[in-house]
């Protein structure tokens, strides 16, 4: 694992004994501003196929914005960001949400359902600009749900489910297209405290067994046990 | 594209879309009811002329006879030759003619109009065989068509004999000529050829007009619809500036409406009801666009790339304004019906009808009257759908750049 060092051409070992080459993210001086205030601050970082990594913090610390340049959610303002072998520092927007599509999930604190689609289709999303069956979009969408335990809950509206719900449904929305990692945001920040602790559960599960790299942003030091590895960011830069 | 998202996104945001689907509505509305009107008005003045069966009608002004005696001419429908008829005959986009001899007839005991006709034309007053209400249309010979009101005065009916400057003629066919036309409206008909010859032996013709065998002083013609506005002057070099020509537009002057003036006014006003609409679809859907750009960056981040988003808002887009085209046209459809039982009066100008002044009711004005013949036509419908479909491609086409902008990093502001 690195959190500070540069990437070489050799790799950087992480914690897991896997090179950087083999990693599945691989992020090296990232900088951002928002103006003329540094969010960023020159982070370097590793993710390994299978890794499941906590980026923790106060709010305003920076992780978030972290979590959107390494996603390619946002542009670097200097360093470089491979994703699943893919310079996303300079990829076109098309190529990027297509890496998205094929390579990524996202979870977010607020759920960020469509109000006025199902739960399957809800988790289908990704797949609509997908040319295939609508029956294949709906097993697969179907098959996820079922495995979040929401096999009756098919045809509900979001506005019909529970928080721990909805955040089931987007978890098969960032499943349904076999990603390599996920990235969450805050996944367990608006529910109660067992719901979260479910939701956890999940998320480990889909690491340990399927295997799904997680880079996870909290700013609950007790949720970031479950991680691998934990990486403090403060002022833009990881801790020590 | 999905269409299940399309019509839950439009349902959602239902006043929006409501707002923005009636605002073009209207807009279609009145581009089709404006335009319907404006064709409607110029369909009514084609009616006195179509109704004798002719696009346009020409007599030659003249003077008055010096005595009213015997059988005359009105001074608006003096002599045409017959050489000037053949030459007008000959005119490119003249499709049909048929002539006519309007005589005013001062008996010492009456005052009668004839108008003779060729009964073997069916153009212009040959029109007439469709209004029989009694015996026989005119055939060749001296024989006589009343006219009913006049035959009613008379107490005359088929069979009887019709005295006219001093001829008499036997009466073979009664014909409601008030269900036809208003133009060249005649108490007594005659063949061409016998009217004719009352003009032929009349002074008072002659003195004013000189009339030869084969002259007459009514003239209808069938044209090229598309060359009709082009050809009075051409019938004005033909026959002189004493002429009158009566056209569907010299009709649509005298019905003096706003529609009727004007197709640049129909214009106009559509011009004004379509840019004001797409207008406010394009202000909806930038606001809903802003509205949702938290839902633009969920798609983003979900694999949906820029063109897979505007496919999608831009299908929302021409769906509804194809159902705003569709709720304009049945909007359309109702204020036509309404419309359609309004009553239109065309006024004849007096030459075309003419009737002495100092008769009882002579030079009173003479209305066509009949209801405005309104109609959605399938291609003014269809140009509206289609008018409709422009907008909403135009308007999705014009916010596409926004939707770029817009992050998928959105997202993670409204967390």
């Amino acid at each position: 694992m690195s959190n500070t060092g540069a990437m070489s051409n050799t790799g950087v070992m992480s914690n897991t004994g896997a090179t950087s080459e083999t990693a599945i993210l691989k992020a090296l001086g990232l900088k951002k501003n928002y103006g003329d205030l540094p969010v960023v601050k020159g982070v370097s970082l590793d993710l390994q196929p299978g890794e499941f990594v906590s980026l923790v913090g106060r709010s305003g610390s920076g992780k978030t914005t972290l979590l959107a340049l390494l996603s390619g959610l946002e542009r670097v303002d200097a360093g470089q960001v491979l994703l699943d072998g893919v310079d996303i520092t300079t990829a076109s927007e098309d190529a990027l949400a297509l890496l998205r599509r094929r390579s990524v999930g996202f979870i977010f604190q607020s759920f960020q359902l469509i109000p006025t689609l199902t739960a399957w289709e809800n988790v289908a999303l990704p797949l609509f600009p997908v040319k295939m069956p609508e029956t294949e979009r709906r097993e697969r969408a179907e098959a996820l749900l079922g495995q979040m335990g929401l096999g009756s809950r098919l045809e509900h509206l979001p506005g019909e489910l529970s928080g721990g719900e909805k955040q089931r449904v987007a978890i098969a929305r960032a499943l349904v297209g076999r990603p390599k990692v996920i990235f969450a945001d805050e996944p367990t920040g608006n529910l109660d405290v067992q719901t979260g602790q479910e939701i956890m559960d999940i998320l480990r599960r889909l690491n340990t067994e399927d295997g799904i790299a997680i880079l996870m942003v909290t700013h609950d030091l007790e949720l970031s046990k479950s991680a691998n590895r934990v990486l403090r960011m403060q002022d833009g830069e990881f801790l020590a | 594209m999905r269409l299940s998202y399309v019509f839950r996104e439009l349902y959602l945001r239902r006043r929006r879309s409501l707002t923005a689907m009636l605002g073009l509505a209207v807009g279609i509305a009145l581009l089709v009811v404006v335009n319907a009107l404006s064709a409607a008005f110029g369909e009514a003045a084609r009616a006195p002329l179509a109704e004798i069966g002719a696009d346009l009608s020409i007599q030659r002004n003249g003077d008055v006879p010096q005595e009213l005696a015997g059988a005359v001419f009105p001074c608006s429908a003096v002599t045409l030759r017959g050489d000037e008829v053949e030459r007008v005959r000959q005119v490119p986009g003249i499709t049909g003619v048929a002539t006519g001899v309007l005589l005013w007839v001062f008996d010492a005991d009456q005052f009668t109009i004839i108008m003779g006709l060729d009964p073997d034309n069916p153009l212009g007053p040959g029109r007439l065989r469709h209004f029989i209400t009694q015996g026989r249309f005119l055939e060749s010979g001296p024989e006589a068509l009343l006219e009913v009101n006049y035959a009613q005065e008379r107490h005359l009916t088929v069979g009887d004999n019709v005295s006219v400057a001093g001829k008499r003629y036997p009466v073979v066919g009664l014909v409601d000529a008030s269900k036809a036309a208003k133009v060249a409206v005649a108490g007594v008909y005659l063949p061409l050829a016998e009217a004719q010859a009352l003009a032929l032996a009349s002074p008072q013709v002659q003195s004013v007009s000189p009339f030869a065998p084969g002259d007459v002083n009514l003239l209808f013609l069938t044209a090229d619809q598309r060359r009709v506005p082009g050809l009075a002057a051409t019938l004005k070099g033909i026959l002189g500036n004493k002429v009158s020509i009566s056209t569907p537009e010299s009709f649509l002057k005298q019905l003096g409406n706003l529609f009727a003036l004007s197709d640049t006014f129909a214009l106009a006003v559509s011009a004004i009801a379509i840019a004001t609409a797409a207008l406010l679809v394009l202000k909806t859907t930038a606001g809903n666009i802003n509205e949702r750009a938290r839902e633009i960056g969920v798609l983003k981040c979900l694999g949906w790339t820029n063109a897979d988003v505007i496919r999608q808002l831009l299908a929302e887009t021409l769906i509804q304004c194809l159902l705003a085209g569709v709720l304009g046209l049945a909007l359309a459809w109702l204020a036509c019906l309404a419309l359609s039982f309004l009553e239109v009066r065309i006024p004849i100008p007096w030459e075309m009808a003419p009737t002495p002044h100092f008769l009882p009711g002579g030079g009173e004005p003479v209305f066509k009257t009949l209801s405005l013949p309104m109609r959605l036509a399938p291609s003014l419908a269809a140009f509206a759908l289609s008018l409709c479909v422009l907008i909403g491609g135009l308007t999705g086409g014009l916010l596409a750049r926004r939707i770029a902008r817009i992050k998928p990093s959105e997202v993670l502001r409204h967390e």
